[in-house]
């Protein structure tokens, strides 16, 4: 995998490490202070989380082409997972969220994977929107509310470092190193798995089922496998998130955060790590990005959906690549890992619009 | 006996608000191949212009004019922004309906508010329920049941039975084709924007007097409309008003019927129903299968 990367590459990947570890002491260097405030510490770590969101997202829409509405269910389940097993069976955070990404991992890729190989486009879309739609009434049910605490939902105390790095670290800077770290693992795993056979697997399923069967690929299994390994994602990012808030609720997350979590993706840029990345950053900063523009403008606060909603309209008219193609159409950048995948947008088209993409003689019975 | 019946009744009347409004999802599907998300705030945003009408002239001019504001407002929303994506693929066009969603749904909080509007002076369908025995349906319900089948008839008879209803179908399953046998794509796709959101005026004009016009209170009916218009198959009128009540009966029975020490479990019945549904049939219940050639 090193091998493919240039030596201004390898270069770049260091500085961003090192930038990477010191940030959470950046705001207490004199001079750097004023410009980063301790309170991007905490954004940092948000960031992270939602990296792993949109990764989740990419992996399963981007690069497979199978469409989700109701990925912030999952990821729900995933924090609510890792909250019931840490606080009714007292298992430690560090377990906790791994089993939580692999229990929604099996899940999803048994429960919504196995369906999706029958279902397609918007049947599709609307079998994963159901999902979100029902969660908090399934998290609020009688039987389960003894663990989930119904609609009040857990609540801990916030996660402490352990005891030997007391006076290195503060709750925060804690958080962050975990959270970081977690992510940027976890980035580099889906960057090798977009790599590998299975990832080149996932590819051919989204540009044709039909190609992708002929060239002997199992597609009743990739696509179980896209859904799993995507939930694994979004479970790990959901057990995270609760570490994080200390706090998860039937409620924290629903159906509005499954279409940013599909703005962020689309914004960033399909089937792209880096638009992975610009996707996450868009959602960390959204709700921030709008607060400051409610100071020059009073009604932004109120007009929220309207200009998320502008931005995609925007975005797919002008941008169709995303921020990560605009990024690579500029000049200077070396198209070292490949460009964009022309053909991912006309795939999901198809996912759609089943026998009618743009490039193909479908037709339909009649 | 007759607390089923009644609340078989009952999920009928609930479920003609789902199938007129899936109706309207139906017909831009049909007329344009895309997925409309917009479709249901599109509707609740038209209502709203319907509403402020109405408080200035009477019904039945307020309505109409509402009606030809909605349409002129799809037809010009195909015009300016679907045209652009027209030629990019699909999801293009889908991810622009569900940025016109956000916008519609936040244009109208900020301009109307979350204070319930009054929609019940202008009903037209007031009286005391219809009974036979102790099973009763409200007039209201009946009525609306009433106009969505009256859509769906004048649906089947535009796409099947009129030429400009075969130029809208060929535009919407092969847009070259249609351009090379001298179909005006560019006009089809504007009618049939333009008709559904006609549609989705009515069935949002309706809706309110039923449940009154929030924001708020329409967010639960339009997610079940588009709910319906998947179960009985995303081009089928038929399908979208028999989805509608099969969503509305066992959306109620599931709430009676399911003990309550479980809890409240209307919303998952209605869903695993029709994934269940979907699970055997992908295309819905009255959904033709795509067939393609590779």
């Amino acid at each position: 995998m090193i091998a493919g990367l240039s030596r201004s590459r390898v270069l770049g990947f260091a500085l961003l490490a090192i930038f990477l570890m010191i940030f959470p002491f950046l705001h207490s260097w004199p001079g750097i202070g004023q410009l980063i405030s301790e309170f991007r510490t905490f954004n940092a770590t948000m960031f992270a989380v939602w990296l792993l969101v949109v990764l989740s997202m990419n992996l399963l829409t981007g690069y497979s082409g199978q469409i989700s509405l109701g990925h912030a269910a999952v990821v729900l389940v995933g924090a609510y997972t890792a909250a019931v097993l840490f606080d009714q069976f007292g298992v430690p955070l560090a377990l906790a969220v791994p089993i939580a990404g692999l229990f929604t991992g099996v899940v999803g890729g048994v429960i919504i994977g196995v369906p999706a190989v029958r279902l397609t486009g918007p049947y599709l879309a609307i079998a994963t929107f159901s999902l979100i739609i029902t969660m908090p009434q399934i998290l609020k049910l009688n039987g389960l509310d003894n663990w989930t605490n119904g609609p009040l939902g857990i609540r801990i105390r916030e996660v402490q470092p352990p005891g030997f790095l007391e006076g290195f670290l503060d709750q925060g800077q804690w958080l962050y190193y975990v959270v970081m770290v977690t992510a940027v693992v976890m980035t580099v795993c889906a960057w090798a798995l977009t790599q590998s056979r299975v990832g080149r697997a996932f590819v051919a399923l989204r540009e044709s089922e039909v190609a992708a069967t002929a060239m002997g690929i199992n597609v009743p299994l990739h696509k179980a496998l896209a859904f799993g390994i995507s939930s694994f994602y979004a479970g790990i990012a959901g057990g995270l998130f609760f570490m994080v808030r200390a706090f998860v609720a039937p409620e924290s997350l629903g159906f509005l955060d499954s279409i940013l979590f599909l703005v962020a993706i689309v914004i960033g840029g399909l089937a792209t790590i880096l638009g992975s990345i610009f996707g996450a950053l868009f959602l960390t900063f959204q709700s921030e990005l709008i607060s400051n523009l409610a100071n020059v403008i009073p009604q932004a606060e109120d007009l929220r959906g309207v200009i998320y909603g502008s931005l995609l309209i925007v975005v797919m008219i002008f941008f169709p690549r995303g921020l990560a193609g605009f990024v690579r159409g500029l000049p200077g950048w070396s198209p070292t890992l490949g460009g964009p995948h022309s053909g991912v947008v006309a795939a999901l088209a198809r996912l759609i619009r089943p026998g009618h993409g743009t490039d193909s003689g479908a037709g339909r019975s009649d | 006996m007759d607390q089923f019946l009644q609340q078989v009744i009952s999920g009928i009347a609930s479920g003609s608000l789902f199938a007129i409004l899936a109706l309207a999802v139906v017909l831009i599907y049909r007329s344009t191949n895309v997925l409309n998300f917009a479709q249901g705030e599109m509707a609740m945003f038209t209502t709203f212009i319907a509403w402020s009408f109405m408080t200035r002239m009477d019904f039945w001019p307020a309505f109409f004019l509402a009606l030809l504001v909605a349409a002129a407002l799809g037809a010009v929303l195909e015009r300016l922004i679907l045209r652009r994506v027209e030629e990019a693929p699909v999801l293009n066009a889908v991810i622009v309906t569900l940025g016109l969603f956000t916008v519609f749904n936040s244009l109208a909080l900020w301009r109307w508010g979350a204070l319930p509007k009054g929609f019940g002076p202008f009903s037209v369908f007031k009286g005391a329920p219809l009974c036979a025995g102790d099973v009763c349906i409200g007039q209201l319900k009946v009525g609306i049941l009433v106009v969505a089948v009256i859509i769906m008839v004048l649906m089947f008879l535009l796409f099947q039975r009129t030429r400009l209803g075969l130029a809208m179908r060929a535009t919407a399953q092969n847009r070259t084709a249609s351009r090379l046998v001298g179909i005006p794509v560019g006009q089809m796709l504007s009618i049939g924007w333009g008709l559904s959101a006609a549609v989705g005026a009515v069935a949002g004009v309706l809706v309110a007097q039923d449940s009154g016009l929030t924001t708020g209170t329409l967010m639960p009916i339009l997610i079940f409309a588009f709910a319906a218009a998947v179960l009985g198959g995303l081009d089928s009128p038929v399908g979208a008003v028999v989805g509608g009540l099969t969503i509305g009966v066992v959306k109620n029975l599931a709430g009676t019927y399911v003990p309550s020490y479980v809890g409240n479990v209307d919303l998952t019945v209605a869903f695993l129903v029709i994934v269940l549904v979907l699970m055997v049939r992908p295309t819905g219940l009255f959904g033709q299968r795509a067939i393609r050639r590779v």
